[in-house]
């Protein structure tokens, strides 16, 4: 492996791939800042300029969007007590009191620094835990892929806050979605006499208009409900390096648990980096000595906060690489750039394509790098591009979109089926129909369909996904998962009662 | 009467789909003798997945008690009413797309951009009207660039 690394090294370390990667985190945290843009959306426009580059190229350009995006949350929070993405809602707790107190540039020093050591952590777990976890998977045969995926799809569902029915029917709805058009037998299905829909729906224009235009519309909506003030910002930040360095000394056990919570949640399916910033927040909160200062501005509150989310880049990467299996939406989208460029994630990657999973390993590592260049340098600028007001922001965007679904096979249909599931999106998002699961459900639909009939075709009986250890053992967690989430809402409602 | 709420619009519309979908199937190619199951199958099972969840969500909303509220055909028009900014938005978009092939990238999307910042921004100021141009010109221009000399990518 250190001789693909190595090799993958080279390949990233070209000017023109460097400058792709400096592209991306610059683009990346710029997303990140925006309140209201978040790291998906930064990650969906950056998307279709990938289209006509060489697959290592592509992917690095798109993990360092991925690295910046989870780092721009600092900016917003810290400068506009608004975080730019949901993964930095704790940065707020504690960046935005020592920015009113005064020191703005200790408080990104500090996330920069977390963000940094975060990403580098997260590639080490990446590292170590992807060619053990693809290594194993060796062994899967289609009967554990199908039950895996179910497993998959209905953790993501059942996490889908309180709406577990609609989080299942989203995912068979995804699924379903997939199947339209000619299948592997070439037979044709739910044409409906159209003969555009014969080649079937291309993931991107499907994606893009379900998360895309349901995101957007609802931030216009937002603005139209809560007339907002315009926010008046000082941005001659200056950054104290020494104070950061020794803020920094005294946080090494809460940099590396934040660290490992987000790789950890990052690595499972439907969580992300909200629930890992959550998580560590509360973890750092609970170990600290000093717990009454969260809250007021303090380095650990904001420590904790950067260090899991920008954590969580490396550790999505592991189910994504090891088993082909995405584990959110950002992930679910950096799949289809894979798959994009002819390359089919999963545990054969690691021996078919070894130099691109090095270079997805060098690009994170020089993102991180480059994210904390950008930042530091270029701190004031980004605090001036959030307050991009979203009247500008939302039109720009859709254009993008549309040019994007264009130029993936330059064929204009796929700019109606990005507006028929924008439309679509849209009013399932207003129906509070969670969107992950479809989504994901859009990405693994058929793979799951070739998985389930190579099962069947080698043995005609169902009963061999309940005999087989490994495939019963998923199926066994995927009913487990249903009933875990069955209880919990329950809980919910009965705390909502009292 | 029965009042029409977001879940119980969202099973309906689902019933509705899948019992056309079902239908659909119906003129899927049958197994051949080599094959266990055929290409109907699998969307049929997720037909019916659907269909049980679309049916579960209808009854868990038949059981919860909501105010009495206006018909369906006056729930509708106060929903159109308040979000008239996202359909002229859905709207220009729709328009953008059947344009597109017609007068080409440049035009299409500068009067994409044009009508939709108006539409959000608002037109009441020079300054509005400054920046909307400004933004629309060069933007569409830049993009155009960047994609078909730099990508390679040929847009209409």
């Amino acid at each position: 492996m250190t001789n693909f690394f190595l090799q993958a090294l080279a390949e990233v370390g070209t000017p023109s791939v460097l400058g792709l990667i400096f592209i991306g985190v610059l683009f990346g945290i710029v997303g990140g800042s925006i309140p209201g843009f978040t790291v998906t959306m930064a990650i969906l426009v950056v998307f279709p300029f990938t289209f006509a580059m060489d697959p290592v190229s592509g992917v690095s350009l798109m993990v360092g969007v991925f690295v910046g995006g989870y780092s721009g949350g600092i900016v917003s929070g810290v400068m506009l007590g608004i975080p730019g993405t949901p993964s930095s809602i704790t940065t707020v707790y504690d960046g935005y009191p020592m920015a009113q107190k005064g020191e703005p540039g200790r408080a990104l020093g500090i996330g920069v620094a977390s963000s940094f050591l975060g990403t580098l952590i997260s590639v080490a777990v990446l590292v170590f835990f992807g060619p053990l976890i693809a290594s194993f998977s060796m062994n899967f045969r289609p009967w554990e892929i199908t039950a895996l995926i179910v497993f998959a799809l209905t953790l993501v569902a059942g996490l889908s806050s309180g709406a577990l029915l609609k989080g299942l029917m989203a995912a068979a709805l995804g699924l379903l979605i997939t199947t339209v058009g000619y299948d592997r037998n070439s037979n044709l299905r739910f044409d409906f006499g159209l003969p555009a829909l014969g080649s079937g729906f291309e993931i991107l224009p499907v994606m893009i208009g379900i998360f895309a235009f349901s995101q957007l519309l609802g931030n216009i909506e937002k603005i139209k409900d809560e007339k907002s003030e315009a926010k008046k910002i000082d941005t001659n930040v200056t950054i104290p390096y020494g104070q950061i360095l020794k803020d920094m000394t005294g946080q090494k056990l809460n940099i590396l648990r934040s660290s490992l919570i987000g790789s950890l949640v990052g690595a499972l399916p439907g969580t992300g980096g909200t629930v890992a910033n959550f998580l560590s927040y509360d973890q750092a909160k609970k170990f600290s000595r000093h717990p009454e200062e969260f809250g007021t501005g303090t380095p650990s509150g904001i420590v904790a906060s950067e260090a899991s989310n920008s954590a969580v880049a490396g550790g999505a990467f592991v189910p994504t690489l090891a088993l082909g299996i995405p584990g959110d939406l950002p992930m679910a989208i950096m799949m289809g750039v894979l798959i994009l460029h002819g390359i089919t994630p999963g545990p054969m990657m690691f021996e078919q394509n070894p130099v691109l999973v090095g270079a997805i390993y060098a690009s994170l590592l020089i993102g991180a790098v480059v994210m904390v260049i950008c930042n530091l340098l270029l701190v004031r600028w980004f605090a001036k591009i959030s307050l991009i007001p979203q009247q500008i922001l939302v039109p720009v965007v859709l254009m993008l979109c549309a040019i994007g679904a264009y130029a993936l096979n330059n064929n204009l249909f796929d700019i109606w089926v990005l507006f028929i599931f924008g439309i679509i999106g849209y009013l399932l998002w207003k129906a509070k129909v969670p969107l992950t699961p479809l989504i994901l459900g859009v990405v693994l639909g058929d793979n799951l369909e070739r998985q389930l009939f190579r099962a069947l075709e080698l043995n005609e009986s169902w009963m061999t996904f309940l005999t087989r250890p490994l495939s019963a053992l998923f199926l066994a967690l995927a009913i487990a998962s249903i009933l875990f989430s069955l209880y919990q809402d329950r809980k919910i409602q009965r705390l909502k009662g009292l | 009467m029965l009042t029409l709420t977001k879940d119980r619009a969202l099973a309906l519309a689902l019933l509705l789909i899948v019992a056309v979908m079902w239908r659909e199937s119906g003129s899927i190619a049958p197994p051949t003798s080599w094959q266990p199951y055929g290409s109907a199958l699998f969307p049929r099972i997720l037909l019916v997945v659907i269909g049980v969840f679309s049916l579960l969500i209808l009854v868990r909303s038949l059981l919860v008690k909501v105010p009495e509220r206006a018909g369906a055909k006056q729930l509708i028009h106060e929903w159109f009413q308040s979000r008239r900014t996202i359909l002229a938005l859905f709207l220009l978009f729709g328009l953008y797309a059947a344009l597109l092939p017609v007068v080409g990238y440049i035009v299409a999307t500068i009067g994409f951009l044009v009508a939709s910042l108006a539409l959000l921004m608002g037109v009441n100021t020079r300054r509005k009207w400054m920046i909307n141009l400004t933004l629309s010109c060069t933007l569409a221009i830049v993009i155009f660039v960047v994609f078909r000399y730099g990508l390679n990518v040929w847009l209409p």
